[in-house]
């Protein structure tokens, strides 16, 4: 699976879980983590007992580690 | 609760090994197996060796020292060289085998010059399983461990840390800087420096258990999930005191930490086991 069909099936997944405007980027130098931006409204439910639930789907995607971007879109 | 059979089984192991050199860390298990080396065979016939380099976290070797003067354990610290490795430091799957291939070389040589006998090391119980291509360098060099020929898991010797009033009995496991990189990323002293100064600032804001994993630019955070719950509260400091470290962005893993995430890319034929070493 290529790395831009990983982000779709990602962003797809997330959704299907009940998270929308989350945006998957792809990072290591395996490009085997998913960067996810989430509105900062989330981030409680994405440090949660949730977060390994959604870390879950994603990996099923095809990545090895799922990891939350601390930087808020004005910090990038 | 630790059983008088185990206690017994590891005094015995340490009077058959007579005279000791104890690979010493700072951590829980070497802290411990030299505090009870001391009480039975003796201070003159103990010697607790600090390898010292760059991939050994500061305030691991302030551990170290403060507790060897704390509870009367003779130390030493020798300098190791696996970093001039360029096996060690291409950080192939198998890189502790060339670092520990080091440190026992060299504590070896300490035990001859001192006319000290045994050379011992802390793995433990739990140990076994894992992946740990050290223990093959452990094996080549004729060391021991007591802690596992004693079948003591990490919990009992927590606790029996705690009984002795040893101040690591809680101390979370901290394996050496180089374990934060990923295989195939080579160790160099910048990358453990940038690791060694954004976990600093992770202990500076109260986190106890957790890794500075290094991508490149990348800094992967683990946190222990008891404790995942406060990185949104320290956001903004965390973000950046790890940018400042050096790193381009800060991620937080939503697994949280979990030992030995970075051999999760590993396959069976890459991975050496405790146990099946020897």
């Amino acid at each position: 699976m290529s790395a831009d069909a990983r982000i779709a099936a990602a962003e797809r997944a997330l959704a299907e879980h009940g998270l929308y405007g989350a945006a998957v980027e792809v990072e290591g130098h395996e490009r085997e983590i998913a960067a996810l931006r989430v509105p900062e409204a989330e981030w409680g439910r994405m440090l949660g007992p949730d977060g390994v639930r959604l870390a879950d789907v994603v990996k099923a995607a095809g990545f090895r580690y799922v990891a939350l971007d601390l930087a808020t879109d004005s910090e990038n | 609760m630790v059983e008088e059979r185990k206690r017994e089984r590891l005094r015995g192991v340490l009077r058959e090994c007579g005279s000791v050199v104890i690979g010493y860390s700072g951590g829980v298990d070497s802290v411990f197996l030299a505090t009870v080396a001391v009480q039975v065979l003796g201070p003159a016939n103990v010697l607790a060796v600090t390898g010292k380099s760059d991939s050994m976290a500061s305030w691991m070797e302030d551990t170290a020292r403060e507790v060897a003067e704390g509870f009367g354990i003779p130390w030493l610290e020798v300098e190791t060289r696996e970093m001039e490795d360029p096996r060690y430091a291409a950080n192939p799957s198998n890189r502790c085998y060339f670092c520990k291939s080091e440190l026992w070389t060299r504590l070896s040589d300490v035990a001859q010059e001192r006319g000290l006998r045994t050379v011992l090391d802390g793995s433990n119980a739990d140990d076994v399983g894992d992946h740990r291509p050290g223990a093959v360098a452990a094996t080549e060099n004729a060391v021991r461990s007591p802690l596992l020929e004693a079948g003591l898991t990490k919990a009992e010797i927590r606790a029996w840390s705690h009984e002795l009033g040893l101040p690591t009995w809680d101390q979370p496991a901290a394996p050496c800087l180089a374990s934060r990189l990923p295989y195939g990323i080579a160790v160099t002293p910048e990358r453990l420096k940038q690791v060694e100064r954004a976990e600093l600032a992770l202990r500076g804001l109260g986190f106890r258990d957790f890794r500075v994993r290094h991508h490149g630019e990348v800094a992967r955070l683990e946190v222990h999930p008891s404790e995942i719950a406060r990185v949104a509260e320290h956001r903004a400091a965390l973000l950046s005191a790890v940018r400042d470290a050096g790193f381009r962005r800060v991620l937080v893993d939503l697994q949280g930490y979990r030992r030995g995430a970075l051999n999760e890319g590993l396959v069976s034929a890459q991975l050496v086991q405790l146990g099946s070493a020897a």
